[in-house]
């Protein structure tokens, strides 16, 4: 009886099925592979995002101060709209008659690390908070640097809609100004 | 009588020349009447110049930059905690002015007082809300710091004065950056445009100056 059962077993094993058995073998390790590593469900879990704590948002920009229109550089970066008297109010105070915005950086003032506003690469600021002021304003040192060597080092009292100017180096028949204005906290 | 100890512990002192010049001689003299111990002591004497002519005697450190840069963070990092302990202390005050203010009489007295203090508001302006520079400094002692408020231009002015002009060949491209991402780990601030594409990454060197690496 046993060698029977023996004999059968080997008449089955004949190449086709050998053959059919292997496919059937590769087909089924092919999905159960697909679904562990591919499927959606199976995915790991992406780690969440821990947004840092700030203390506020700064808007600054890097401008080019020209009195002959034609020396512009023809940026296209358009001041946003809460600024959109800056040239007017940049002229009170800087002996030019055009402004134009080379670059802008719209940047949260992180609480526990050093925030960067980087308009452009030639003209940028670090700036640390150090808390709100006790009249609401945002306390900060501030770091000009144009790319290796540090201009000034201030500590300043930023408020929403009162932006500080800051006069820098001359630049083809004109002059860069750095602007940095507190935004309100949202 | 010493202990063969104490004449070690002795040998050593006069090697790292820590005797006083009475135990100096004391011991020279003990040398002269121990052939063994001023054997001893010569050996050592050897071996002592030995090792100072083949040992460096400064060792420079692995990784030096990055040690620093770490060292750097971490001081940055305590300063800001400084600061916020001190913003904390200063909100707890204002908690308890809060609970001052909820007593019932203030509502009629603060009536009055927005009354009085709306009519000077209007007299004199908003002198308060105005940004204002507490100090500054310029490295570069031929430049020049000039801090002064436009009240027409309604705005406060750092007028850097002495500085190097840049160079007119020299072009100047500008970013609209709008968002930005520190990474503690790596010391470094990655700034985004309004697409979310990766403009820059900003780190600093050993020296703490600042490094723009895209």
């Amino acid at each position: 009886m046993m060698n029977e059962e023996i004999r059968m077993t080997n008449a089955l094993r004949t190449p086709k099925t050998a053959w059919r058995s292997i496919s059937a073998l590769l087909l089924v390790s092919s999905f159960v592979l697909l679904h562990s590593s591919f499927s959606p469900a199976q995915q790991p879990a992406p780690i969440p995002a821990v947004k840092p704590a700030t203390d506020g948002q700064v808007w600054g920009a890097l401008i080019f101060a020209v009195n002959d229109a034609s020396k512009l550089t023809g940026s296209a970066e358009k001041a946003p709209e809460h600024q959109k008297d800056l040239s007017q109010r940049l002229a009170k105070v800087f002996p030019y008659q055009h402004f134009e915005i080379l670059g802008q950086h719209l940047q949260d003032v992180f609480r526990e690390y050093e925030s960067w506003v980087v308009p452009t690469r030639d003209l940028f600021l670090k700036v640390d908070s150090k808390g709100t002021a006790a009249d609401g304003g945002l306390n900060l040192h501030l770091q000009v640097w144009r790319q290796q060597q540090v201009l000034v080092k201030t500590d300043a009292v930023l408020h929403a809609r009162s932006p500080l100017f800051i006069g820098g180096p001359k630049w083809r028949d004109g002059q860069l100004i750095f602007v940095l204005e507190s935004r309100p906290k949202k | 009588m010493k202990t063969p100890f104490e004449e070690n512990h002795d040998l050593i002192r006069w090697l790292d020349g820590e005797m006083s010049p009475a135990e100096c001689a004391a011991f020279e003299a003990t040398l002269q009447n121990d052939p063994q111990l001023a054997a001893e002591a010569a050996e050592m004497q050897k071996l002592s110049l030995s090792l100072k002519e083949h040992l460096p005697a400064e060792l420079p450190v692995p990784h030096a930059d990055f040690f620093n840069s770490q060292i750097q963070v971490r001081i940055a990092q305590l300063e800001l905690d400084d600061a916020r302990a001190a913003s904390q202390r200063s909100e707890s005050a204002i908690s308890r002015l809060m609970q001052w203010l909820r007593t019932p009489w203030f509502f009629g007295a603060a009536a009055t007082a927005l009354l009085v203090a709306g009519f000077a508001w209007l007299q004199i302006g908003a002198a308060s809300g105005t940004t204002a520079i507490l100090s500054s400094y310029t490295p570069n002692p031929t430049v020049h710091a000039e801090t002064f408020h436009s009240s027409e231009a309604q705005a406060t002015v750092l007028m850097l004065e002495g500085l190097e002009p840049i160079p007119s060949n020299q072009p100047i491209t500008g970013f609209n950056v709008h968002r930005a991402e520190p990474d503690a780990e790596m010391a470094s601030t990655t700034l985004f445009d309004a697409s979310g594409s990766v403009l820059l990454v900003m780190a600093k060197d050993a020296r703490g100056q600042p490094q723009i690496l895209k």
